[in-house]
């Protein structure tokens, strides 16, 4: 039997190398332990995961891939000019009050040489995580992705206004909406487009620039699929670090 | 004392007055050429709102910059009343791309093309609440 000083001689390999699963029973166990089991990281808001969390073999939650419809929307980058359509139609879609969005428009300055420089506008909006933080801390479940279509939804009577949502977002896609003191967010207009039987939402509908393509991962003859299996287009997301595993993809055209 | 002081602050001024003249001189020769409104157009920037808002387009670049003169653009391809040429109903990239309007030059030949970087005209809603004073802060990001 070994002693714990024959224990402290071996190297420390960290927690970096386990696998995830291993980690958790080593999380459980301890926790049991200790009594404050709480089955996972505290509200998930502690350690961002490092960006191996993409390349990883996908976790327990996020395995139902893809969804059906798998909504998505690609992002080509450099066509937006920031005429705010997407955002006006948004709102007046979806009720959206003025100190909140549900969408907006980045903008940052990009040095392309020594002297010269280029704007970039960057629309964003609810990722629809596949293994979305905002969920997994809502204390109440008012905040779940929808088991048919992906979409992460709102259930406004049992939001308890807390915002732990909006502080667990990667993409501070969430607002407190006064009005019906509860946090609001993108649902892809599924209530006010898609159930009525609109196949996109209400900003890629509004732009004049085709920068927003909404559609169905799942489908090989969409758009958003398309673009996305293009072998000569580069795509990326926001974020992926957090290992939220994001649906709004980014390009450039 | 008093004397010798005076003669100090003079002997000063003097070198102070050769000095702010020689660099008159030199900015005139070397530093950056006057902005003549008359020979390179209006300073301010023109901001079209319409169709989309909004694009900037500064007279200096064009012609200051680029040596274009006035009769290169007015009357044909830009009316040169202000605020006129937004109420065209065609005045849209479409028209560009064939050849109308900016896409007179911008064709990828004589300058880069309508259809390749956009944010180079286009500032956005976000540049043109600049433009009107101050940057409009986003109610969502204090939060």
């Amino acid at each position: 039997m070994k002693k714990i000083s024959d224990l402290e001689k071996l190297k420390n390999e960290g927690v970096e190398n386990l696998p995830s699963s291993e980690r958790r029973r080593f999380l459980k166990f301890g926790l049991s332990v200790t009594g404050v089991f709480l089955g996972g990281s505290i509200l998930s808001l502690t350690a961002a995961r490092n960006a191996q969390g993409i390349v990883e073999v996908m976790p327990p939650q996020a395995q139902k891939f893809p969804y059906s419809p798998h909504y998505s929307m690609v992002i080509r980058q450099n066509r937006c000019i920031d005429c705010e359509r997407c955002k006006e139609a948004c709102v007046k879609t979806n009720h959206v009050p003025s100190y909140g969005y549900r969408t907006t428009i980045l903008e940052m300055e990009r040095e392309t040489s020594p002297g010269e420089s280029e704007r970039i506008f960057m629309p964003v909006l609810c990722n629809h995580c596949n293994r979305p933080p905002c969920v997994r801390v809502c204390p109440t479940k008012a905040t779940y992705k929808d088991k048919k279509t992906g979409i992460v939804m709102m259930d406004y009577k049992k939001c308890i206004g807390c915002k732990t949502c909006m502080a667990a977002c990667p993409y501070n896609a969430r607002y407190f909406k006064e009005e019906i003191r509860a946090v609001d967010k993108c649902n892809f207009c599924y209530d006010t487009r898609l159930s009525q039987g609109e196949k996109d939402t209400a900003c890629a509908a509004a732009c004049p620039a085709d920068v927003r393509v909404f559609g169905d991962l799942s489908d090989p003859e969409s758009r958003v699929y398309k673009l996305i299996h293009a072998p000569e287009k580069v795509a990326w997301v926001l974020r992926p670090e957090t290992g939220a595993l994001p649906n709004i993809y980014y390009m450039n055209d | 004392m008093n004397i010798n002081q005076k003669g100090f602050a003079g002997f000063f001024s003097v070198l102070a007055l050769a000095g702010l003249l020689l660099a008159l001189v030199w900015g005139q020769a070397v530093g950056a050429e006057e902005y003549d409104e008359d020979t390179y157009g209006p300073e301010a920037p023109i901001v079209f709102v319409a169709p989309v808002k909004a694009v900037i387009f500064t007279h200096k670049t064009h012609t200051m910059d680029a040596g274009l003169t006035c009769d290169s653009c007015h009357d044909e391809i830009f009316q040169m009343e202000s605020g006129s040429t937004e109420q065209n109903d065609d005045f849209t990239m479409k028209s560009l791309y064939d050849g109308k309007y900016c896409g007179s030059c911008h064709d990828g030949e004589t300058a880069f093309a309508s259809n390749t970087r956009c944010t180079v005209c286009h500032i956005g809603v976000k540049g043109f609440d600049r433009m009107q004073g101050g940057p409009k802060t986003d109610a969502h990001g204090g939060h």
